[in-house]
């Protein structure tokens, strides 16, 4: 019997953080998304100060309209809205979707750099506080009993696989678009076809991946 | 509440449970994972499963709003690689920092992996492939 929580109150756990996040921030919550955002910090850094400057010349356009529209009723031409951001397509970041139904204001904006560094900190932090309180730390040099007897005991083999997945998973990830947070529990909680698909095929996969580890090699 | 200190603030409670939840479901435990995935004991894929039936009903209660998702060429064999990697390694982008918060040393070359990954995925992307991928992490 593992110490571990019943699937009830994971199940009440990974809503609540994923409801929590929806609420208060009004964006999808995606981990692999704030590795890209982190890892690329240079050229987003340079993409939030033209959008900030942006932000700051629209702020200036409308408050020209307001003071016009006192002094005269015509109607006025809308401020324009801000560019695309010239490097969507290589940084899969998504921008300016229009709102479906009738929702809470929508947020165009990614979720600033420095937010998404400290999400993956905290991730470390809350990870090790649990292992801690459930008497789960201890600082190992393998992976465990069941990676040794599924895939490999030889440490030096053990580091190659590791790093060869989380190449699979990194790259995965992001030519899909998301991973198992924003397209698993964001996008198939909102019923995105997209995210419906991608998590069909990377927990099938996974599941065929595992039994072949598990059963055949 | 939409400011950038509240999204901070929403950021660090988040990836807090996010870490604690994680790990104490057992998503760290690659033993635990298999096992899963391998159907030997689903309580971790109830949990998951629940999960994104409470966030269904209360997205659909409250009226959240469904961003279009467009379903692109880069999808189905994104998905597969991430698939094939995490029943390899045991970890998607989050797991394996929760690996390291555990003990687990090897699982730096997890997320040495995952950082490669995600650099040559946007670096190919934007030579070869010129996908307009999408994301759903904002």
């Amino acid at each position: 019997m593992s110490d571990y929580w019943p699937w009830w109150a994971g199940a009440i756990g990974l809503a609540l953080v994923t409801i929590n996040y929806t609420l208060t921030t009004d964006r999808s919550f995606g981990v692999s998304a704030a590795w890209d955002r982190v890892l690329h910090w240079r050229a987003e850094r340079r993409i939030e100060r033209l959008e900030d400057q942006f932000t700051d010349q629209r702020a200036l356009a409308e408050a020209l309209t307001a003071a016009t529209q006192q002094f005269d009723d015509r109607p006025v031409a809308p401020a324009s809205h801000p560019p695309a951001r010239s490097d969507a397509p290589a940084s899969g970041q998504q921008i300016g979707q229009p709102a479906v139904g009738s929702a809470p204001v929508a947020s165009h904006r990614p979720a600033p750099l420095v937010t998404q560094a400290a999400l993956l900190l905290s991730i470390l932090v809350g990870g090790w506080i649990a292992a801690v309180t459930s008497g789960r730390f201890e600082l190992r040099a393998d992976m465990g009993q069941g990676f040794r007897e599924i895939v490999t005991g030889n440490p030096t083999t053990m580091i190659g696989v590791l790093f060869l997945g989380g190449v699979l998973v990194g790259f995965g990830t992001r030519l899909a678009g998301g991973c198992s947070s924003g397209h698993g529990l964001s996008g198939c909680g909102r019923l995105r076809p997209v995210s419906l698909l991608a998590t069909a095929v990377f927990f099938g996969t996974a599941v065929l991946v595992s039994l072949l580890l598990w059963k055949v090699i | 509440m939409r400011t950038r200190g509240a999204v901070l603030i929403a950021n660090i409670i988040t990836g807090l449970a996010l870490g604690y939840t994680v790990s104490n479901i057992g998503f760290g435990d690659y033993a635990e994972l298999n096992r899963m995935f391998t159907f030997q004991d689903l309580r971790m894929f109830f949990a998951f499963a629940g999960a994104v039936g409470i966030i269904v009903v209360v997205f659909a209660f409250l009226r959240v709003r469904r961003t279009p998702g467009r379903i692109h060429a880069g999808v189905v064999p994104g998905a597969v690689m991430f698939g094939s990697g995490w029943a390899i390694s045991g970890g998607c982008p989050a797991i394996p920092i929760v690996q390291v918060s555990s003990g687990y040393l090897p699982a730096f070359a997890t997320i040495g992996g995952v950082m490669a990954g995600i650099w040559l995925c946007r670096w190919g992307n934007a030579r070869f492939f010129h996908l307009d991928r999408g994301s759903c992490g904002l």
